[in-house]
């Protein structure tokens, strides 16, 4: 499977039913969320989809979309 | 109304509790692909949504009408722990959640002339607990070829200081609603 950044992105977008135009690479995530665990479950559904693995030990560099995007883009095992 | 105002608070807290969790878990149960997991969490889910209906019953038989509360116990350990970012450390949470329901609901149950309504209800609520509990440990377990048994055990040993901190917080929070369910020598236990 060959991802993007913009694919990830997207589907963020998607997942969090917001607008393509409020999830910038620079909107920070909890801006998006009255809840947190929607974070959580949002994590939860980019994990299944794209087959990567996501930890508490990331927390320290996930702050914005890009942030999340980048980090989900990069360990994605190209098909 | 047979409840206190301290009573018909508590019971509407645990009520608000097992809506979230149920609201949680049934969303995540919607993610997951299909699997042991997600089959255990949609049972899951369901019970938690049976839980806040049973509360809200014994409600309203005792008189009252729940109290509507923004957050439940679980928005604490988001704070206090971080959110859990994979189905491990989503399972952790849980099962160091679930042990403290149980707890909190035997504490309750031992209360003397604790009226039966209540006291059947834990009884409907705790005989699920007990199966939430197996089956996350079972899933805990699991994992370890994937996590590692001493990532786990140090994840939920996080979540456990973590869980005694809310605790402690929570009583002392709610110290004279809750002081009916305890007595001096056992607060802060």
């Amino acid at each position: 499977m060959s991802v993007t950044v913009e694919d990830v992105r997207l589907r963020i977008a998607e997942l969090l039913r917001v607008s393509e135009e409020r999830v910038t690479l620079a909107t920070v995530l909890t801006d998006l969320v009255v809840e947190s665990f929607r974070l959580v479950e949002m994590a939860i559904e980019l994990q299944e989809e794209y087959d990567v693995l996501l930890g508490q030990a990331d927390l320290s560099v996930l702050k914005t979309v890009g942030d999340l995007a980048q980090l989900v883009q990069s360990r994605v095992v190209p098909s | 109304m047979s409840l206190s105002d301290d009573e018909l608070f508590i019971l509407s807290y645990y009520r608000t509790s097992e809506i979230n969790g149920s609201l949680f878990f049934g969303r995540l149960a919607r993610a997951l692909k299909p699997g042991p997991i997600q089959h255990d969490l949609t049972k899951h889910f369901a019970d938690e949504a049976q839980h806040a209906w049973y509360w809200s019953s014994c409600i309203d038989r005792l008189g009252g009408r729940p109290i509507k509360l923004d957050s439940g116990y679980q928005d604490q350990y988001l704070e206090a722990v971080g959110l859990p970012l994979n189905l491990m450390e989503v399972l952790a949470i849980t099962l160091v959640f679930e042990q403290r329901v149980i707890h909190q609901y035997s504490r309750h149950l031992a209360l003397p002339d604790l009226d039966p309504d209540i006291a059947n209800t834990f009884g409907l609520i705790m005989e699920d607990e007990k199966w939430h509990l197996h089956w996350v440990r079972q899933a805990l377990v699991g994992m370890e070829d994937q996590f590692g048994k001493e990532h786990i055990k140090a994840t939920l040993d996080r979540n456990r200081a973590a869980d005694r901190e809310i605790y402690a917080k929570t009583l002392a929070e709610y110290d004279e609603r809750l002081s009916f369910l305890f007595d001096k020598h056992e607060k802060g236990r």
